[in-house]
């Protein structure tokens, strides 16, 4: 397990140095962020000192081993666009998309699994019919319709919860349950067909010859087998959620990672630009090793190393 | 247990969302935007488009009236003069206003504050401006200020004034030395009626009143809030549901939030929609006055006020001719300076300049802040231009993307725009100069007889002669056709049941949310 978890460490690391050799060209490939920052009346010799101050006249080479470098020991730069430190900017947004993705996976796995097990279970009656009523919706419908429609009607007309910002519990609800659906229908068609698969097994067969329960049958036997692609979709979707949410952060004004990350595009602003991929590819790098971890978890027969 | 635990998330949602919590609290004003731009605290980093929150948190060197004239009292300076050269301008500072600190304001600060805002860190709109006119400031008196000019100007208080950008703003010397520019940004002090409380980027600026303030007295609102939310259907549920008191609705949606029984408040003349040629294009038919006369009568601009813009817009005349800028200087705008929309004389036009089969023609089509009318209105003008035989090719870009191929000068004799926030005389020189200088990346114009009349409004103190040189500015830039005005826009805001009355007023990229605050 330790020689597993070395050389996962170590993929994972080589994956995160090429995409930020990946970033840090692409960025730069996209237009000049002093145009933006600078007065349009600024001349050359405004732009050699803004680029002077900003470090940007340094040869390439120079400037991304620098951000290596610096980025090693997590300081990110500072922002061109906010002239804040991009640190600063992450600790602000950070929290904000892991809360607000938690928040939504948490309310999808709650309905999924008795709506995609019970679906499973009850093949071709009303329960799977509307369970398949409300995964094909989820995945058909765009996050953005979905989250109009939401702040409009419950927000706007019946008034019954925030429309958008960040506060209590209340505010998590509209997007939680926006973005969260989207990961729901995927969640419960995996597990509807997973669990179906695995009820036609020979181990399940041998369960009921013995006189197991139905319920014993479904919840200890079946669902445990078909988790294994249920946790590898979960865990990719989470990781999608707290990093990249842009559509519904920015319907819901909701200030995470995925608004920042378009707000640095915008606006050229290659630190944040570079921090906020790097902190993507992190948070799936360290996504996909905790699933892979659950996985022994889940089944015992897999081992590793 | 499970079930009660639902239960209990359940409440606590119910309880949390209930409707009469979610008013803002009596002493708090929520202003919603779409975007807070930079979101920066530092006047030096932000320039003008910040303004709205920062002429909260700091006080300028000259005031100006909601209606955009300079002002004794809305500023530090409570009368200031110019020496007879035209070259040396005392101002005379109000006595007692103290910064957040405590700290008095005195001649020292001013002098820092305006060093400071033309140093190499600052980016703001009107530095380089000033950079070339201020030689040196000397504080004779802990309450007087001079500044002394390299040459003859009459530009220097409304340069420094709320008027334009930040450069006037008061900033604290010894707090700001203290704690050096980054700890400054992130913690801004200043003397105006609220000090700052707390930032969340992507999110809100929260500020709070001081006591009582030489420029609102007591303010009515002990807080004031401004957030950004992107999404307008956001936004007006906001405005539904008591969560906020301004918000910025678009054009398009204004009768239904007017009719829905919440007041609609217009900033008429916000600014105008200006189309410019990308330099060069001396090799394209772009230099040829008929072509550009024709460019311009081929568009109808009643139509597109009526269309694009929904009714809130009126068809503008004169090239960059900011009609903020118009009484100060006596300009009036004559019915043969409207360009009617005439495309059988632009044919005609085009014709003679040899261009009867018409040429190809790039339009960039994009989107700005406060313009989301932007790509349909190219693709309005796009049509009126095949109408009269051209061949209009529409690039779909994003507005960075465009600015860097406009400041390379890659796409020469294309067409650009903008949405040009309106301001006072000065400020419209200062805009046209962006466009005229040869040395401004930005330049699109290049017209000899125009630089000789810029350079001569610079120095030139006598204020009528200004005026006329101004004047003839614009019948120049109209004359020769150098560019392409379209509509003068209004910006609708939508407010709360209980702010009933407000004059958004018309100061450039200011709200005048002083009126809705102050408590004298």
């Amino acid at each position: 397990m330790r020689r597993f978890l070395a050389v996962r460490l170590v993929q994972s690391l080589a994956t995160l140095l090429l995409l930020s050799l990946a970033v840090f060209i692409l960025a730069r490939a996209t237009g000049d962020p002093l145009s933006l920052i600078l007065p349009m009346a600024a001349t050359e010799e405004d732009y050699a000192n803004a680029r002077r101050y900003l470090g940007l006249d340094r040869p390439l080479p120079e400037q991304y081993v620098s951000f290596l470098v610096r980025a090693a020991r997590g300081d990110f730069g500072t922002s061109l666009r906010a002239r804040r430190p991009v640190n600063e900017l992450l600790r602000e947004r950070f929290p904000n998309s892991l809360k607000l993705a938690g928040f939504a996976m948490a309310l999808s796995l709650l309905v999924a699994f008795p709506l995609g097990v019970a679906a499973a279970a009850r093949k071709g009656t009303l329960v799977d019919t509307a369970a398949k009523t409300v995964a094909a919706l989820g995945q058909a419908l765009p996050t953005f319709f979905v989250g109009i429609v939401l702040i409009e009607v419950v927000a706007g007309r019946l008034q019954w919860l925030p429309a958008g910002g960040t506060g209590g519990l209340a505010h998590y609800v509209l997007p939680g349950v926006t973005l969260g659906w989207f990961v729901l229908a995927g969640l419960m068609r995996l597990l509807r067909s997973s669990v179906l698969e695995v009820l036609d097994a020979d181990y399940v067969r041998t369960a009921r010859a013995k006189g197991a329960t139905e319920r014993a049958v479904v919840w200890r036997h079946a669902l445990r087998n078909a988790l294994i692609p249920v946790v590898t979709f979960a865990g990719v979707s989470f990781a999608i959620l707290v990093t990249t949410a842009v559509v519904v952060e920015t319907v819901f004004a909701w200030p995470g990672m995925g608004r920042l990350a378009y707000e640095a595009i915008s606006g050229r602003d290659f630190p944040v630009i570079q921090a906020v991929v790097l902190v993507t590819g992190a948070v799936v790098a360290a996504v996909n090793l905790a699933v892979d971890l659950l996985y022994v978890w889940i089944d015992p027969r897999i081992r590793y190393g | 247990m499970r079930r009660s635990t639902l239960t209990s998330l359940l409440v606590l949602c119910l309880v949390t969302a209930a409707p009469a919590w979610a008013q803002p609290s009596p002493g708090e004003l929520t202003v919603v935007l779409s975007s807070l731009s930079t979101e920066a605290l530092d006047p030096i980093l932000a320039g003008h488009i910040v303004k709205f929150y920062l002429s909260l948190m700091f006080d300028y060197l000259v005031g100006a009236t909601p209606d955009g004239q300079l002002s004794r009292d809305g500023g530090v300076a409570t009368r200031w003069e110019a020496s007879a050269d035209g070259k040396r301008w005392t101002f005379h500072l109000r006595r007692g206003v103290r910064f957040h600190t405590g700290d008095e304001l005195t001649a020292e600060d001013v002098k820092f504050s305006i060093l400071r805002a033309l140093g190499p860190r600052s980016t703001t709109g009107y530095a380089q401006g000033l950079r070339q006119l201020v030689k040196e400031i000397e504080t004779p008196a802990p309450d007087r200020v001079v500044i002394v000019t390299k040459d003859t100007t009459a530009m220097i208080p409304t340069l420094l004034s709320r008027l334009l950008s930040t450069e006037g703003m008061i900033l604290p010397k010894q707090y700001v030395e203290a704690k050096g520019d980054d700890g400054f940004a992130r913690a801004p002090v200043g003397s105006g009626p609220y000090r700052f409380v707390e930032q969340v980027s992507g999110s809100h600026v929260r500020l709070e009143a001081v006591p009582s303030h030489w420029r609102l007295g007591t303010p009515k609102y002990k807080t004031v809030v401004f957030k950004a939310v992107p999404e307008e259907t956001t936004r007006i549920a906001m405005l539904r549901r008591g969560e906020a008191d301004v918000v910025e609705i678009s054009r398009e949606r204004m009768k239904e939030v007017a009719g829905a029984g919440y007041p609609v408040h217009l900033r008429r003349e916000d600014g105008q929609i200006e189309g410019w040629f990308v330099q060069p294009w001396a090799q394209t038919p772009i230099r040829d006055k008929r072509v550009r006369e024709a460019l311009n009568l081929a568009i109808d601009r009643k139509e597109l006020a009526e269309t694009v813009f929904g009714g809130q817009a009126s068809p503008a005349a004169v090239p960059f001719g900011l009609s903020w800028s118009f009484p100060e200087i006596k300009f009036k705008i004559t019915p043969e300076m409207v360009y009617a929309h005439d495309p059988g004389r632009a044919k005609r036009l085009l014709a003679d300049a040899g261009y009867a089969n018409g040429f190809p023609i790039d339009i960039f089509a994009f989107q700005l802040p406060g313009f989301p009318e932007g790509r349909a209105m190219a693709e309005a003008i796009a049509g009126y231009w095949q109408h009269v035989g051209l061949k209009p090719r529409l690039i779909p870009v994003d507005y960075p993307a465009f600015r860097k191929q406009w400041f390379d000068r890659t796409a020469p004799g294309a067409l650009g725009y903008y949405n040009i926030a309106n301001r006072d005389w000065i400020g419209t020189y200062a805009l046209i100069d962006k466009y005229a200088a040869p040395s401004a990346k930005s330049a699109s114009i290049r017209d000899p007889e125009l630089d000789s009349l810029m350079d001569a409004v610079i120095h030139q103190a006598d204020r009528e002669k200004t005026y006329a040189l101004m004047r003839s500015i614009f019948n120049r830039l109209r004359s020769e056709h150098l560019g392409l005005p379209l509509v003068y826009y209004h910006t609708p805001y939508a407010t709360s049941k209980r702010v009933p009355r407000w004059n958004p007023g018309a100061i450039m990229y200011e709200l005048n949310v002083d009126e809705l605050l102050a408590g004298k």
